[in-house]
């Protein structure tokens, strides 16, 4: 994720999100950390670009954040999914399918 | 929902800040753990944690852009940017907010007074119904005159125009305020005067007809003496040594008069309305209009029936139609403003004009800089600035220089309010009243931002145009500021003229001599004491032993103060001709100091006398004027006449002086001895003295007696110069907005010639390498500059002739159309923008070609 097309990436970065924490609230680095083992490192790059999203996501309403205590003890800004933030991936995950669908057909038909 | 949650995030304002760093930092931290669990040493961790994270600064920008406000951000910018831009000219910024806060400041400080004298009389809301009706009489040029009850009458039969009719008549009351004696003014009127203003009580109630000493307080009164007491209504108070009763107050905006402290019940004996029309003429007669009624159709109903009146085949009709008695009706604000409507108009129309060629100026001024700016605007549209951003921005930069001039103008509107409000002139009760209400600040604010825009419009469409474009369009500009230059020059000349001819009056009149020595002698009123007959001559006796007093006398009026009593009288064994108008007079009351204090000669038989007292017969001492009139050729002592009090044998004649003003000739007056005729409820002290006397007059009345109350304490000269204060304020007032739009067209046209030659420099080298002459050179900037000049005198000459009519009625002794004035304006303007061309176009003249051919 980063430097290729930032706004192909800006979609899908708040898609990986948002089902990131569909699973459970995690702060910013829990949140990484699942992305990138996930997609086996394949995104791997600028992990800080991670911030702007949530941050969109906030201002949105699809999530919201609270100071908390992370498994080592540590005070961590911990982000949880809201309601509409689960409409939201849902709605996400569809287009995405149709996009990667539409993707599909015309590789295929060449 | 979105702008919700941004609000919400922001109003965290700098915690946010805090949370996301405190974060981005947590982050790289477990990151750097993980790289250290892999075996990595911590540095090494810590370089590969900061190369995964990114760019910090970075991450923390873009999430902040997330949470801003796009729109309102880059206006933030532009502000922020058009101020910055406004402090690196902070001439150019202070000559434009200086022009604008003086326009808008002069236009919001007249409006205000224009409102509360003119359109919104008294501050009263919806007197749009209330006329007034006046009385003219034709044969002896009056207008505008007090009612005598005969009109009342007539007035309140005309139902089907008045709905309900009212009438009104001063009192004076002494009112015991603390152990000090208080003047304290008021008016009777009867039982409808409220509802005529459709007026509700603030506490209490108003009049019934039998409500026999009562009274309805006004509402300052009610707050100042009774404290705003909500049961007041029922308490007594004690006026003339009399008890009134409380019966209500007059609401919080109801303040007609403007010096009424209460009111009582005014009942009309059915005789004083069988005496007639034109006797006892002290009422002012309002009325409302019937619903559905015009004030046109009831100015008309009023005219047709005092026609009607005069053609009446009755001795009533014959006498009225032979002095040409007759009522008019005016609107209530017109009556109130009387004299001060067409003075406070004509300073609207100059500060709107001084408002209008400050904005043609500061367009000027802008265009002018908008010409440096070419480059910078070229660059921002070639970087893709769109051309709405620009012109966004370059009409933010003129609001934000209107708004700063707007605020500084209310400023100066404040001051200048409160100047008014202070000001010396007739009519300065009403002045009093004038304030900067919200709706004023509204205005100004307003007249601000439209002066921005349209300063600002000009500019930018410009640059656009010139963004993309040649020297064609470059000309077309100058072509536009030529434009401004001569409307600059016009209005400039128009004020000028203005000015002079407003000047001219004010010394004609002041250059006119009173015929009485009115330097050193103080004058002050008193209310004459019931019960205590030996108090004049006593009084009279303690002024001349102050200190300091040369001589002393008692008299009532007081000259310049109202004017002398007018009144009919008649002179024995002599019919008037057939036809001819009756004889008026004024009188006044005096003691035998009076024509030595004031330096009046006596130029015919004797001065009054301390003999002719109450005792002895009724003398007077007339003055020149009507002996001349009335007695000429012939000698008038000895003959006996009739105007107060029966017949009184005329003693003496006196030079005539003008009492009333100095612009008119008084009419015939007849000085009475003030013992002889008590009818009078205040008289005056007058002293002369070398040195200021006011405090010795009051000390001396109230050492005679302390319950009379003095007021109205004025030397001589100032009273003299508040019958001139009109003329001087408005002299004074256009003096000054002519002045500056002088400066502005200076301003203006430097500008335009100055940069001319700035754009021609290289041009303007070759040609004198080529070998022009530099005298042609300098004629030919001098000319460019001298056509706008000429062209606009030219039209603010038109200009001048169209509104003649509309100013005469301010002048005096002076034509509106004035040879010397108009030269001397002419010439004035001719040489200050001279001047402002002359610099531009020599240092055009002076160009060295060396240097203009390597000029950029």
């Amino acid at each position: 994720m980063g430097t290729t097309n930032p706004e192909f990436l800006k979609g899908t970065l708040d898609m990986l999100i948002l089902r990131t924490l569909s699973r459970g609230p995690n702060h910013g680095y829990g949140i990484a950390l699942h992305i990138r083992r996930l997609s086996q490192e394949a995104f791997k790059v600028g992990e800080g670009s991670l911030y702007p999203a949530l941050q969109r996501l906030l201002v949105n309403g699809w999530v919201k954040a609270d100071w908390g205590v992370t498994d080592t003890n540590r005070k961590a800004r911990v982000y949880q999914i809201t309601a509409a933030g689960r409409k939201q991936l849902h709605t996400e995950v569809r287009e995405f399918d149709m996009v990667l669908a539409a993707i599909a057909r015309v590789m295929e038909g060449v | 929902m979105k702008f919700w949650n941004r609000l919400r995030l922001r109003s965290r304002g700098n915690r946010l800040d805090g949370d996301l760093s405190e974060e981005i930092r947590l982050h790289r931290e477990l990151l750097k753990e993980e790289f250290m669990r892999d075996g990595m040493a911590p540095g090494d961790a810590a370089n590969a944690a900061a190369r995964q994270f990114g760019n910090t600064g970075v991450a923390a920008d873009l999430s902040r852009d997330e949470w801003a406000f796009p729109r309102f951000d880059a206006i933030a910018k532009d502000v922020r940017f058009a101020l910055r831009l406004m402090l690196r000219h902070p001439l150019l910024t202070a000559a434009v907010v200086l022009t604008v806060a003086f326009g808008v400041g002069a236009n919001t400080a007249i409006l205000s007074i224009l409102e509360t004298v003119l359109l919104n009389p008294l501050g009263m809301r919806h007197t749009e119904r209330v006329m007034a009706a006046r009385v003219h009489i034709d044969s002896l040029h009056m207008k505008d005159a007090s009612n005598s009850a005969a009109d009342f009458h007539d007035v309140q039969s005309m139902t089907d125009v008045f709905s309900v009719a009212a009438a009104a008549e001063g009192r004076v009351w002494t009112y015991n305020s603390g152990g000090e004696a208080v003047r304290m003014l008021g008016r009777a009127v009867t039982p409808e005067f409220f509802a005529v203003f459709d007026a509700a009580p603030a506490a209490g109630r108003f009049f019934s007809a039998t409500d026999w000493n009562t009274i309805v307080l006004s509402y300052t009164t009610w707050q100042a003496q009774f404290g705003g007491d909500p049961a007041v209504a029922g308490r007594s108070v004690t006026l003339d040594g009399k008890p009134y009763r409380i019966v209500g107050v007059a609401p919080r905006d109801f303040r007609y008069p403007a010096d009424a402290s209460a009111y009582s019940l005014l009942t009309i004996d059915p005789a004083r309305v069988a005496q007639g029309h034109g006797n006892n003429m002290n009422m002012t007669v309002l009325a409302r209009l019937r619903a559905g009624v015009t004030p046109q159709q009831a100015i008309e109903r009023v005219r047709r029936f005092a026609q009607a009146q005069q053609s009446a085949d009755t001795k009533e009709g014959r006498d009225l139609a032979k002095f040409g008695y007759g009522l008019d009706l005016t609107p209530f604000s017109a009556f109130v403003a009387g004299d001060l409507r067409s003075p406070l108009w004509l300073l609207w129309a100059a500060a709107l004009v001084v408002l209008v060629t400050g904005c043609a100026n500061v367009a000027g001024l802008l265009l002018t800089r908008s010409s440096g700016r070419r480059k910078e605007m070229a660059i921002r549209l070639s970087l893709g600035a769109t051309r709405w951003q620009i012109v966004r921005q370059l009409l933010l930069e003129s609001l934000l220089m209107g708004a700063a001039g707007g605020l500084a103008g209310l400023a100066m509107a404040k001051l200048g309010v409160s100047l008014v409000t202070r000001v010396s002139m007739p009519g300065k009760q009403l002045l009093a009243l004038v304030v900067l209400d919200n709706r004023m600040l509204l205005y100004g604010l307003g007249l601000a931002i439209a002066s921005g825009l349209l300063f600002g419009l000009v500019p930018a469409t410009q640059l656009l145009r010139d963004s993309q474009a040649t020297e064609m369009v470059r000309s077309r500009r100058r072509w536009f500021q030529d434009v401004f230059v001569v409307a600059e020059v016009g209005g400039a000349f128009v004020l000028l003229v203005m000015t002079g001819l407003l000047l001219r009056s004010l010394w004609t009149v002041q250059q006119i001599q009173p015929g009485f020595d009115a330097h050193n002698v103080t004058t002050a009123y008193f209310t004459k004491p019931e019960n205590d007959p030996g108090f004049q001559g006593r009084l009279k006796t303690a002024l001349q032993g102050a200190p300091g007093v040369e001589s002393a006398a008692l008299a009532y009026p007081v000259p310049f103060t109202q004017g002398g009593l007018t009144s009919s009288f008649s002179i024995r064994n002599r019919e008037r001709a057939p036809g001819e108008p009756e004889w008026h007079g004024e009188a006044y009351f005096v003691t035998p100091g009076y024509f030595h204090t004031l330096r009046i000669p006596i130029v015919a038989g004797r001065n009054l006398a301390e003999t002719d007292d109450d005792k002895a017969p009724t003398v007077c001492v007339i003055d020149r004027n009507l002996a001349d009139r009335f007695f000429p050729n012939q000698d008038p002592l000895g003959h006996e006449l009739a105007m107060y009090k029966g017949w009184a044998r005329i003693v003496g004649v006196a030079a005539t002086v003008r009492a009333d003003g100095l612009e008119e000739e008084t009419r015939p007056v007849v000085y009475y001895s003030l013992p002889q005729i008590p009818y009078f409820k205040s008289a005056a002290a007058m002293v002369r003295s070398q040195v200021p006397a006011g405090n010795s007059v009051r000390e001396a009345v109230r050492r005679t007696n302390s319950a009379v109350p003095v007021y109205d304490v004025q030397t001589m000269d100032e009273r003299i110069g508040e019958k001139l204060g009109m003329r001087r304020v408005l002299a004074e007032l256009l003096a000054v907005f002519g002045g500056i739009s002088l400066l502005l067209a200076t301003i203006g046209i430097y500008g335009v010639i100055a940069q001319v030659v700035a754009e021609r420099t290289q041009e303007i080298g070759i040609r004198i390498a080529l070998g022009a002459q530099r005298g042609q050179i300098l004629r030919q900037f001098l000319g460019h500059g001298l056509r706008s000049a000429a062209l606009g005198i030219a039209l603010g000459g038109v200009a001048t002739v169209a509104i003649q009519k509309w100013i005469s009625g301010l002048l005096y002794q002076v034509k509106a159309f004035d040879a010397l004035t108009l030269a001397v304006a002419l010439a004035a303007i001719l040489v200050v923008l001279l001047v402002a061309v002359w610099w531009p176009a020599r240092r055009a003249s002076r160009i060295d070609p060396q240097i203009a051919l390597r000029y950029e």
